[in-house]
């Protein structure tokens, strides 16, 4: 059952892989031309050839074997070498991905399970002067994002000083697994947390709070009841059926993390991956692309495979359907 | 009583603490719940709808009381209203609700609760220890992400706290096999289980904490015609052995006629007959009792052609006047339309009906097929026999 969806989800991955190697090659344009376009000097044929060669692209292979070596040079976790940066894009990730995802990641998680308990609690005591909250909340996602931001941003930061700004760790300490190191990484990354949490919860705790009201109609709620089971219990019942589409839209959300928000890392000068993404798109630089879209697409199929042994855990209904 | 280490010192000292303030002692042994001119509306102000009009009944200790009627006649409403599980916008507007219950291992001593006036702490603790309930879909009843065996523990854990673990087990599997269950189903969630076996535990749990009431609601109306008769059969063997008081709620007169041993019928919020379950299938009194009977093929006996009932239940917001039924009633006079008859005696029986056929006045012609005299209940003896 599980081994059947980890082959769909194996498969899926090599289909992405595969559109990953053709996309750039169906695509006009030649990143060796944007870059020479770029050199002010004449360039000599030899120049040209050099440039080819310290790239990986000197050897004039066929399609196909072009695939196989790029399959085996992905399996060895090599991406090439970035145009405009000269690293190994392997390298520029590793650097570029934990930034993001502790980011962006904390934040839906924090969004997730604030915006859930809070959707739960509204739903339960729908009518209630706590249905204020959804106006507030709705008011928070409708604004757009990068304003939301600038405007705390400003205020917070730079005129209140409550949060520091610019960057994800300040320039005086020393990286590494030091106090000073970790707490002011956690320190700039409050303000921006904060913004994503605040643009995201309505979302989840509207869906929550609907789903609940739907479930307190449910016969087994009204069953908890005559039980004489203790409310906080009542609720649970409801809350166990209710989070159920919850889940199914974290594993979207999560899936996403790793593609980063770009507006996030562009107001609050965060290092991650969309920003990233940005100045790879910007600069043609392809093999930076390339791995950037594979990583995002393989992070995006493992949430959803780790969402879906989530999903079978807690529904067991889910879990005979796909034995027929 | 149900053989059991359940009801134990620790739980009885704590109904005594908590429910013995509320009211003292005192001799309504006899019946274990008494309803008094119980009024439930839906909504309130200009669009209020009263669901059930003044309601008056009695249930003595370990009878079947059968409530029968179509859908929108109030039946459920009137029982969840009673157990106070009613949701908004139902509102209780009216009379009081009585349940007597006993003091563990000691039947003569009862202590009355109102449940009407019940604050919630109150309700918690008589819920399912005292008043059970089984409703229609077990399908629903049963929280679908949740193994069988949790809803039992659950409940056991609530209003049985000192039992152990292995002792809620012990508990869940013996009950599980007083309604003729494997205890592997105990493992199993709602989803796995057939329609007739999730009734079974719906009613093993409704019996997990030997409560003095159990209310069903349609418990047998999703099910096919030979499950239902053989839940029939179970719970008629179970209420004998454990003495339990039955509230059964149907649309469908033929299958009281098995299980229960008082029937009220209700049209449009109220009760308009009431009487012991031969006396009013063999003899019905009111036109529309008349019509349910001969809506149903009988268990028993001999085929009969159903005829149903003409016309639709009445839009409770705009009753007509006088009596409910007047406008689907093949003997409506003249009376009928303008006045609404009380639900009164007839004669000096024990038997009552809310029609003015029946009120003795001399000048009305009774039909020949509402003044039938009952005869000992030939669906009762073929229930004995099939337990013998």
């Amino acid at each position: 059952m599980l081994a059947r969806r980890l082959l769909l989800y194996i498969v899926t991955a090599w289909v992405a892989i595969t559109a990953n190697f053709l996309l750039p090659r169906m695509m006009p344009g030649n990143p060796i031309q944007t870059l020479i376009g770029k050199i002010t000097n004449t360039v000599t044929p030899e120049e040209i050839r050099a440039i080819r060669l310290s790239f990986g692209l000197g050897f004039h292979q066929g399609l196909v074997a072009q695939y196989f070596t790029y399959l085996t040079q992905l399996v060895h976790g090599n991406l090439g070498i970035s145009i405009t940066l000269g690293a190994p894009v392997s390298s520029i990730l590793r650097e570029a991905v934990p930034w993001t995802v502790g980011l962006i990641g904390l934040s839906t998680i924090f969004s997730f399970a604030i915006g859930t308990f809070g959707g739960a609690l509204l739903g339960w005591t729908r009518g209630s002067r706590l249905d204020s909250l959804i106006p507030t909340a709705t008011f928070f996602q409708a604004v757009p994002y990068f304003f939301l931001a600038t405007v705390m941003l400003l205020l917070f930061g730079s005129d209140l000083h409550w949060f520091p700004v610019l960057g994800a760790y300040s320039p005086t300490v020393t990286q590494g697994w030091n106090l000073a190191y970790i707490e002011s990484v956690i320190r700039y990354g409050e303000l921006p947390l904060i913004a994503i949490v605040l643009s995201s919860l309505a979302g989840w705790m509207l869906g929550m709070r609907n789903m609940m009201i739907t479930m307190i109609g449910e016969d087994f709620v009204l069953m908890a009841v005559a039980k004489g089971l203790p409310r906080r219990k009542v609720i649970w019942h409801a809350a166990r059926n209710a989070i159920l589409p919850s889940i199914a839209n974290l594993s979207l959300a999560i899936g996403l993390v790793v593609s980063g928000a770009l507006l996030v890392e562009l107001v609050f000068n965060y290092p991650g991956v969309g920003d990233l993404l940005l100045q790879a798109v910007l600069n043609e630089d392809y093999p930076l692309i390339q791995g950037i879209f594979l990583v995002i697409t393989l992070a995006v199929l493992a949430a959803n495979f780790l969402a879906d042994i989530v999903y079978l855990w807690l529904d067991p209904r889910t879990r005979t359907v796909a034995a027929v | 009583m149900i053989a059991d280490p359940l009801k134990t010192q620790a739980t009885s000292k704590m109904m005594d603490m908590q429910l013995r303030e509320v009211a003292p002692a005192s001799a309504h042994h006899e019946f274990v719940l008494e309803v008094n001119n119980f009024n439930v509306d839906y909504g309130v102000g200009e669009n209020m709808v009263r669901a059930v009009n003044d309601v008056t009944l009695k249930l003595r200790r370990s009878q079947v009381l059968g409530v029968a009627g179509e859908s929108g006649s109030g039946k459920s409403t009137l029982v969840y209203a009673m157990t106070r599980l009613l949701r908004a916008p139902g509102v209780i507007s009216g009379g009081d609700v009585t349940l007597n219950i006993t003091n563990d291992g000691d039947s003569d001593e009862v202590t009355p609760i109102n449940l009407v006036t019940a604050s919630e702490k109150e309700l918690r603790q008589i819920r399912w220890s005292h008043v059970s309930i089984v409703l229609q879909s077990a399908l629903n009843a049963l929280n679908p992400v949740l193994r069988v065996g949790r809803e039992f523990h659950e409940v056991l854990k609530t209003h049985r706290r000192e039992l152990t673990k292995s002792q809620r087990h012990a508990r869940s599997v013996e009950l599980l096999k007083m309604v003729g269950l494997n205890e592997d189903r105990l493992a199993r969630f709602p989803h796995e289980l057939s329609g007739g076996q999730r009734q079974r535990i719906m009613i093993a749990l409704a019996l997990a904490l030997d409560p003095e009431l159990v209310i069903m609601d349609e418990p047998t109306t999703a099910l096919d015609v030979v499950t239902q008769r053989e839940i029939i059969n179970e719970l008629n063997e179970l209420r004998s052995r454990y003495g339990f008081a039955l509230i059964f709620i149907t649309h469908d007169l033929s299958l009281l006629i098995e299980l229960a041993d008082e029937i009220v019928v209700m049209y449009a919020g109220a009760i308009i007959e009431r009487a012991g379950a031969s006396e009013l299938y063999e003899a019905p009194r009111h036109p529309y009792t008349l019509g349910l009977i001969n809506s149903f093929p009988p268990m028993h006996g001999d085929r009969r052609e159903l005829t149903g009932i003409p016309g639709s239940p009445p839009d409770l917001a705009e009753l007509p006047e006088g009596c409910s039924f007047a406008p689907r009633c093949p003997y409506a006079m003249a009376r009928c339309l303008h006045e609404a008859p009380a639900l009164l005696n007839i004669g000096d029986s024990d038997r009552s009906v809310a029609c003015w056929l029946h009120t003795g006045d001399s000048s009305v012609t009774v039909p020949v097929e509402l003044s039938r005299s009952s005869s000992p209940s030939r669906a009762h003896v073929t229930v004995l026999q099939d337990h013998t």
